[in-house]
Formats: structure tokens, sequence, C-alpha cells
């Protein structure tokens, strides 16, 4: 036996030593829903509707709200710039108040930028524009960003960033692609488990095109993902819904403008997911928002036409998405009204923003199930 | 720490491509040394321009193969032995490995990458790259699977063991070798 057979042996020796570390380290996935416990609203609740904040910057873009909490602060953060994908695109954000008495909203300020994320990169590196924007549920003031460092969104990358209060301390790319995590994007709120972790929606725009649940470990490390494809159609931006500990849906876009709304669903906590099925809801080539409302129902905030973005309605679902009530037509000014992201307040209100004239503006609403009761 | 494995990765790739561009004028062992120096004094004087940001942003993670393909070359010019990979290896890694990207991209429903976050499937594949280096005699994949595989655990890089041990760059790399073993 030579010494380079000798040094491969040891190799082989370190190997099953690091392998045995590593599974003794590694913490099985949980692979079930935490099943939101929602009260049915009080029967005295007076049925709320309000605008909260509704803004138009001078010129440029404003697209794509989200719903942030970070501590005691609620906000929407959106991109705005002077076109989509522009270098000047920054993020900016109002500060929401939701008091009893009704809410209202600061002046609009920004709260990240391209220059900021960059300096707080590990590693260092180049950062061109910025994305969709999301809280990450699972680690206090901390963000997904969609962000770009060469091209446009088909080579995006995922970056997690930690915030200290409105300025970002550390900021690293997702680990989801051998293409250098290219062509990840997020867009939708993320999904919790059972045991407190929780799952990533995103979605891979090079090739095929697919939705993907990404898994997290506790440092907020890429665990696992799990594909929602589609056969003929580029199922992307799923909008998950849980329904019980281990089945739920992903409502996706079609990336193809087929004019429908995509379904995918689970039975094994995320685990598998069906190719993606043709809803019977028109549906323009855009992202759509749900959540459960109690006794089971399913609030959704989406296009009402397979052609165009310019009507933005609420609708209800009480038999798991299988058919739907409009109840509600939110937007239907001149210019498309997208990219809708419902959240849940602690007390049970639930937050609507939305981007409306075509991406030339920002709109958030508050209502609650004692409105949505009435409609 | 993830700053200083790029900073690693960017010197060894810096430092072979002005191998590679000197081996037209110098020759080795100086075409080496020179060529080690620009990219070592690259990454510690201009690390923060935005030419070598881009740098890192494109082409980040670097992993252990790329900058250890790098060194090995660099290392045979000063006389190093290394046993040179024959051409169906060559060849074969260059099937699987776009096999593997067609996979990333979802063309087929299988998601080799997958496997790469989850510690029994990568324990047997770095024991797989073990055997095969002992049955070829060749230390080298061993080598950088088994740093790979270090690496990946003290989470200083990727949480995939993939973006370890191979990088994107592999394919044009790989071209390039046959392509000039076949002229």
């Amino acid at each position: 036996m030579g010494s380079g057979d000798i040094f491969i042996l040891a190799l082989a020796l370190i190997s099953v030593v690091l392998s045995g570390y590593a599974l003794w380290r590694d913490e099985t996935l949980n692979w079930v829903f935490a099943v939101p416990r929602l009260p049915a609203p009080d029967p005295g609740e007076a049925p709320l509707f309000e605008t909260l904040f509704d803004y138009r910057p001078k010129k440029g873009v404003a697209h794509s709200p989200a719903i942030v909490k970070h501590g005691e602060t609620l906000s929407t953060l959106w991109f705005e710039g002077s076109s989509e994908a522009q270098p000047d695109i920054e993020i900016r954000r109002a500060v929401l108040e939701t008091g009893p008495e009704g809410g209202c909203a600061g002046d609009p300020e920004t709260f990240l930028t391209s220059a900021a994320l960059a300096k707080a990169f590990a590693p260092g590196q180049l950062v061109v524009t910025l994305g969709n924007t999301i809280q990450n549920d699972a680690i206090e003031s901390s963000l997904y960003a969609t962000v770009v460092s060469v091209g446009g969104w088909a080579m995006a990358s995922i970056a997690e960033v930690r915030m200290d209060g409105v300025k970002p301390v550390r900021v690293r790319k997702l680990d989801l692609s051998p293409f250098l995590n290219r062509s990840f994007l997020v867009r939708s709120p993320m999904v919790a488990y059972a045991d407190g972790s929780h799952a990533l929606p995103a979605y891979f725009e090079m090739g095929t095109t697919y939705g993907a649940l990404v898994r997290l470990d506790a440092e907020g490390r890429v665990r696992d993902q799990r594909r929602m494809t589609g056969t003929g159609v580029k199922p992307i931006q799923p909008m998950i819904v849980v329904l019980d500990e281990t089945r739920a849906l992903a409502f996706l876009r079609d990336f193809d403008d087929s004019g429908r709304l995509y379904l995918s669903r689970t039975e094994d906590g995320g685990r598998h997911w069906t190719r993606a099925e043709a809803t019977d809801i028109p549906h323009p080539n855009a992202p759509v928002a749900a959540l459960s409302l109690s006794g089971g129902r399913i609030l959704m905030a989406r296009n009402g036409s397979g052609n165009d973005a310019d009507r933005l309605e609420l609708a209800v679902s009480a038999d798991e998405g299988e058919s739907w009530q409009v109840i509600h037509r939110i937007d239907s000014e001149a210019g498309e009204a997208r990219y809708p992201m419902l959240r849940r307040l602690a007390d049970g209100r639930i937050l609507l923003a939305y981007s409306h004239h075509s991406k030339q503006g920002v709109r958030v609403v508050m209502f609650n199930e004692a409105w949505v009761a009435a409609r | 720490m993830s700053g200083v494995l790029a900073g690693l990765g960017m010197a060894t790739l810096l430092s072979w491509v002005a191998f590679a561009i000197l081996g037209w004028v110098v020759s080795p062992p100086l075409s080496v040394w020179i060529g080690g120096a620009i990219g070592g004094l690259l990454v510690l004087v201009a690390r923060n321009t935005m030419i070598l940001r881009g740098f890192v942003a494109l082409l980040a993670p670097f992993g252990v193969m790329l900058p250890a393909i790098a060194l090995r070359q660099m290392a045979a010019e000063l006389g190093a032995p290394v046993v040179p990979f024959a051409t169906f290896e060559i060849l074969v890694f260059l099937l699987l490995y776009v096999a593997f990207l067609v996979s990333a991209i979802g063309v087929v429903p299988v998601d080799v990458y997958r496997v790469g976050y989850a510690p029994l499937p990568v324990a047997a594949m770095v024991l797989s790259v073990c055997v095969y280096g002992y049955l070829t005699g060749n230390w080298f994949l061993p080598l950088v699977a088994v740093l790979g595989q270090a690496l990946w655990l003290s989470r200083w890089g990727s949480s995939n063991w993939f973006d370890h041990v191979t990088h994107v760059l592999l394919v044009p790399v790989a071209l390039i070798v046959l392509v000039v073993r076949v002229i």
C-alpha cells in the first residue's frame, strides 16, 4: 500500500468522523404545520374597513408592498425608484398605527438601499438593485429581500437581512441553487410549523420555472427545499394557506399568461406538492394573497379578470378553495392593482397592502372579520 | 469567515487567470509566482472596489473544487507530482455535472441539488468519492470532497455541500481541457 492509498484511507476516516458529527448535530425537520386557531368574530363587533395609507410618488414606480412587524413597529415596505430593476430603487416604508380608535400611517421614508445592503453583505459584494421584500417571521428584526447583483430578475437572489433599527447589520444570500444562488425570488409570507420553525415560499425563474418551499434551520440556513411544478405552465409566487396539520394549498401565478390561477396541494406537511393544476379562477399573470379566516374559510385578494389586473377583489371560500364568493371590489381605478399582501394582526384585524395605478402607488387598507361577514 | 473564504477563493482564481495570461509571455515557474502575487495583491488592495465586489457577487460561493483545480495546475507547473485526469474522467464528470445542473432548473422531476443539504446523502457521496479515489490512485478528488464536507459542517459558507465541491465555471473549464486535448 503506497502513501497515496494511506492518505485516501485517512481522508475516508476523517469523512466518517465528520459524517457522524453531521448526523448527530442534524435536527430532523418537523413537517407538521402550525394551524391558525382563529376565534369567530364577536357578534357585537362593528364592521371595520378603513384606508390607512394611500401613496403615490411624484414620479417612477412604487410597487410590491409588504406588511412587516418588527417589535412593536408595524409598517408597510415597498420598492420605489425611477423604474423597476433600476439602480436607484430603494426599499421605502411607512409606519402604520393601528390603535383601537382606527389607523393611520406615517410619512414614507427610505428604509433600505442597495449601498447599505452591499456594505452589510457577507461576503462583501455588489448590489445593483432591490425587489420584493418580506418579513422573516422566524427571526426578530429580519427580512428577506430580493437582490440583484448582475442582470435582471432572472439573476436575482434571496438575501436574509438582519436589521438593527433601520440599519442592515448582516446580509447573506440563501443557498438555493447551484447556479450561484441565482434566479430565486421571494414574495409571499412565510409558513409556520408546529415546532416553531418556518418555511419560506420562493420561486425559481430560470428554465422551466417553479415554485418552492424552503425549509430553514434555527440559524436561518437552508435545510431543504421542495418544488411546486406544473405541466406546460410556469407556476411562481406560491401563496400558501394551511388547512390543517398536514394539508395546505399553494395558489400560484402562471408566468406564462394562461389567464388562470393555478393550485398545488400538499397532504404531508409540504414534503410533496401535487402538480399545479388550473383552477376555474380567471387570473392575469399576477400574484394573489390569501389567509385563513375563522371557521375554516379562506380569504383571497385577487385580480378579477384573466386578461388584466385593473380590478382587485376580495373573495371568500368556505370549502377549502373549491368555490369562491366575491365579497368586495377593492380597486377599480384606472391602471393595474397588483401584488396584494394580506396579514393578520394579533387582535384579528386584517391588513391588505397592494400597488395601484400600474405599480405607481401603494395602498394599505384595514378591515375585520365582522366586515367580511357583513359583505 | 465567509468573507475570508471568498477572499481566498477570489485570490486563487485571479492568480490563476493572471498565471494563464502570463503563460503566453513568461515561462513557469515565474508565471506562477507573478500570477500568485497579482491575485493576492488585487484582493488585498482592491477587494472593496466595485469590480472585485462585482466579481464576488457574480461568482461566489467559490467552493473548494475550482480554487483547488487552479492551485493544482499551478503546482504542476512548479514541478509538483500531479496525476492528470483521464479524458474519459473529464467527459463523464462533464456529463454528470450538466445533468445535475439540468435537474436544478426543473427540466426533470428529480432535484439532485436538494440532497446536498442532508447529512446522510452527503456522507454517502463523500465516501463514494473516497472509494473512487482509492481505486484510481488519485487523492485529489477525495481531498476536495472531504475539505468540502468540513467547510459545509463548519457553517462558514453554503449550507449545501454541492456548493463546496462544484462550481458552474467547471463546465467551461472542463470543455476547454477537452478541446485542448482533442486539438
